[in-house]
């Protein structure tokens, strides 16, 4: 047997792994890294999970029955340094959504933190928008929100329009509900 | 039938085609079996092994202390107490929540399904390559006696009494 035949071989295999290395090459440069800063979901363009909960000093909230309003899910706990940060802005915002003919509900939900915290933060930091209690973490799962904070935008249709984890600011968030309103009018 | 004999017969077709039905056979039965889990605990345990905590680094909701591992397994406890949902719906439901990094065993579907496919692929590449490489260096380092060999060995059976 000639030694170029005994090569032929060799090269095969060397084509073959090289050819392994490459597809996994591509594979990692394709599939999703992963980030959780990303505010993609599965979510997105799907009618909002089942929500039902009571409210932090009393009464029930159900999703489904705020159709027909924008609304705005924050969730949040009372330690996270990202939350208290983008809180001055959250209030802002609903300050600028009141001044509108039909403003957004803005909700925030209680992400594995006290009542009592809460309480004394909100009477503190201003925000008197109602707070959803999410004892058991079951909205927080059915959103798949693993790290606060982060805030989704519901349409009036009960389908979920937006996800933003991390800190929000209130021209992000005028914007944004800007455009979504064009968009619902035609305009957009 | 004495060893040789036995060792012939497994060394033809019909021995290794018994053998890779019969593994065949065992490993189907080892899919099949149902030995799942049977109470609600053992359901919930079972998912949430399963499930990646989406907060730490390669731990299992059922490993972590993490809230969000928390939060997931009262999830996972709640749906197992409804019984609507099997094992496989429920870890949907939290894949579509939290998307397809949640769960700690691939999918056998799309890209994912890679990972499963790949390792066979070069195991099998790998044993085809081996095999014909063997073969080759055997048929090479059979000697072939020239001429001047078998002269050589003429000439000294001549010379022993």
């Amino acid at each position: 047997m000639s030694e170029q035949s005994m090569r032929r071989p060799v090269r095969a295999v060397a084509l073959g792994v090289g050819a392994v290395l490459i597809a996994f090459l591509v594979v990692l440069a394709v599939t999703h890294s992963g980030a959780k800063e990303s505010a993609e979901s599965n979510l997105l363009g799907k009618p909002a999970p089942v929500v039902e909960a009571e409210l932090l000093g009393g009464g029930k909230f159900n999703l489904s029955y705020r159709k027909g309003s924008w609304v705005i899910l924050n969730f949040f706990n009372s330690t996270c340094v990202p939350c208290v940060r983008e809180h001055p802005e959250l209030v802002k915002f609903a300050e600028a959504e009141s001044a509108q003919d039909e403003p957004a509900e803005i909700y925030t939900v209680i992400n594995d933190d006290s009542d009592t915290a809460v309480r004394t933060f909100f009477d503190k930091n201003g925000g008197d928008w109602p707070k959803v209690k999410d004892d058991n973490g079951t909205i927080a799962v059915a959103f798949g929100v693993a790290k606060v904070p982060e805030t989704w935008i519901v349409d009036p249709n009960g389908f979920v329009r937006m996800r933003i984890t991390g800190e929000i600011s209130t021209d992000f968030l005028n914007e944004t509900m800007s455009n979504f309103r064009l968009q619902a009018s035609g305009v957009g | 039938m004495n060893l040789k004999s036995a060792n012939r017969s497994i060394k033809r077709w019909p021995g290794w085609l018994v053998l890779a039905l019969a593994t065949f056979v065992l490993l189907a039965v080892g899919i099949a079996a149902d030995n799942g889990p049977q109470t609600q605990q053992d359901r919930i345990d079972a998912i949430s092994k399963r499930i990646a905590c989406p907060t730490c680094q390669g731990e299992s909701v059922y490993v972590s202390r993490a809230s969000s591992a928390e939060s997931i397994r009262n999830e996972i406890a709640r749906q197992v107490g409804t019984g609507q949902l099997n094992d496989d719906e429920i870890v949907a439901y939290l894949e579509d929540s939290f998307g397809g990094d949640v769960l700690l065993v691939p999918r056998s579907t799309g890209l994912d399904a890679l990972v499963w496919a790949l390792p066979v692929a070069v195991a099998v590449a790998a044993i085809a390559g081996l095999t014909m490489a063997f073969r080759r260096w055997r048929s090479q380092s059979l000697l072939v006696a020239t001429d001047d060999d078998e002269a050589i060995v003429a000439d000294l059976r001549k010379e022993v009494p």
